[in-house]
C-alpha cells in the first residue's frame, strides 16, 4: 500500500495558522520583576543588615571623635615625657569642649602651617598670661616674654632643644585644639 | 508595666538614631547657617539670613579666592563667623586697614596654612585686617545656596578678586 496521507493538510498559509507569536514588548521588564520578587526577602535582610553595620559604625565615630580616641604620637618635640619612636596615647575631647583646658596639660592640635597635620605639644599658657620662653635655646641664653592674645593658647614641647611649637609659629587659635591627651597606653 | 519601659526604650533608641544621622549630616555634609550682621553687605543681610553650607569642600581643600565661607573665630573659640576669602596662602593681599578715616592701603603676604579673610562691607566688619590671617584649619565650611528670605532664594555670588 502507498503510503497515503489521512487528509491532505492544507498548506500552510498566514490565514489558517496561527503565526509565532511576537514577543511581549515588555517582556524583559517582567522577567527583571519577577527576579525582583524572588530576591526581595534577601534585599530586605541584606537593608536591614547595612543599617545595623551603619548604626555600630556611627556610633564607633561618635565616640571616637567627641569622647575618646586614639592616637600614635612620635618624634623628639615631647621628650621625655613621650618616646621619639612612638607611643599610643588616648585623647579625650570633652575637655576643650568644656573650657577645661590649663597649662600643663598635652593637647592635640592642628597644625596652623599644615592644615593635614595633628602635633602634640603642652600648653603654656592660655590667653592672657604672659610667657616668658627661650628664642634659641640650642645657642644662646636669650628669652622673650610674649602677652597670649584673646582666643588663643601658647604650645611648647617639652623637648624645647627640638620642637617647632609657638615660638616658631606663635600663639595658636583655641579653635585648632582637638584634644587633650591623658594616659599613655604602654607595655 | 515592663512593656511601658519597653516602649519607651524602643522610642528613646529611634529618636537618638535619627537625631544621630541628623547630627552627622549636620556635622560633614551640609549644615545650615544662620548669617547675620553688617559685615557681608550685601551679599549677606543685615538681618538674618539662613544659608545652606556644606562642610566637604574645607576637608578637600577646594576653598579658594572669593567663596564666602563660616570660620570659628580665632577670637572667641565658641563663635563662628562669615566672610570672604579674599587670599589663599602665597597670596599678596592688598587692603585698607582704617577705611573710615584713612585711604592708608597695606599689602600682606599670606603665609603658609593660612587665609586671608574679609568682609564685604570693609567699612563694619571685624576680619583679617583686625586680627591677622586665620589658620586654614579654622574654616568650617563654605556657603553654597541661600534658603532664607524667599526673595533671595539662591546661589550665592562668587566674586573673584
Amino acid at each position: 500500500m502507498s503510503f497515503q496521507p489521512a487528509l491532505q493538510a492544507p498548506a500552510a498559509t498566514p490565514i489558517s495558522q496561527p503565526l509565532a507569536r511576537a514577543p511581549h514588548p515588555l517582556r524583559p521588564i517582567m522577567k527583571l520583576l519577577s527576579y525582583i520578587k524572588q530576591w526581595k526577602s534577601a534585599a530586605r535582610e541584606t537593608i536591614a543588615r547595612a543599617s545595623i553595620a551603619a548604626q555600630f559604625l556611627s556610633l564607633i565615630h561618635i565616640t571616637d571623635a567627641y569622647i575618646c580616641s586614639t592616637t600614635l604620637v612620635q618624634g623628639p618635640s615631647m621628650l621625655p615625657t613621650l618616646n621619639y619612636s612612638g607611643d599610643v596615647v588616648l585623647i579625650e575631647h570633652l575637655s576643650h569642649r568644656l573650657g577645661k583646658l590649663e597649662p600643663g596639660d598635652i593637647v592635640v592640635v592642628r597644625s596652623p602651617v599644615d592644615p593635614k597635620k595633628i602635633v602634640a605639644k603642652r600648653i603654656v599658657g592660655m590667653e592672657g598670661d604672659r610667657v616668658t620662653y627661650l628664642t634659641e635655646p640650642s645657642y644662646s641664653e636669650s628669652s622673650r616674654t610674649v602677652l597670649v592674645p584673646k582666643g588663643h593658647v601658647w604650645i611648647q614641647g617639652d623637648n624645647v632643644y627640638a620642637s617647632a611649637d609657638s615660638r616658631y609659629f606663635g600663639a595658636v587659635p583655641y579653635g585648632l585644639i582637638q584634644g587633650r591627651a591623658f594616659l599613655r597606653i604602654g607595655i | 508595666m515592663w512593656s511601658i519601659i519597653r516602649e519607651a526604650f524602643d522610642k528613646t533608641l529611634l529618636v537618638a538614631k535619627a537625631y544621630g544621622i541628623l547630627h552627622i549630616t549636620n556635622s560633614y555634609l551640609c549644615t545650615v547657617a544662620l548669617a547675620y550682621g553688617p559685615s557681608m553687605i550685601p551679599a549677606i543681610n543685615l538681618t538674618g539670613d539662613l544659608i545652606l553650607a556644606e562642610r566637604i569642600s574645607p576637608r578637600i581643600r577646594k576653598v579658594g579666592v572669593g567663596d564666602i565661607v563660616v570660620v570659628r573665630s580665632p577670637v572667641v573659640p565658641s563663635r563662628v563667623v562669615t566672610k570672604r576669602v579674599v587670599g589663599m596662602e602665597g597670596d599678596r593681599v592688598t587692603y585698607l586697614p582704617d577705611p573710615h578715616n584713612s585711604d592708608e592701603v597695606r599689602s600682606i603676604v599670606v603665609p603658609r596654612g593660612h587665609v586671608w579673610i574679609q568682609g564685604d562691607n570693609i567699612y563694619n566688619s571685624k576680619d583679617s585686617r583686625d586680627f591677622g590671617p586665620v589658620p586654614y584649619a579654622l574654616v568650617e565650611a563654605k556657603l553654597l545656596w541661600r534658603v532664607w528670605p524667599p526673595k533671595d532664594f539662591g546661589p550665592m555670588q562668587h566674586i573673584a578678586r
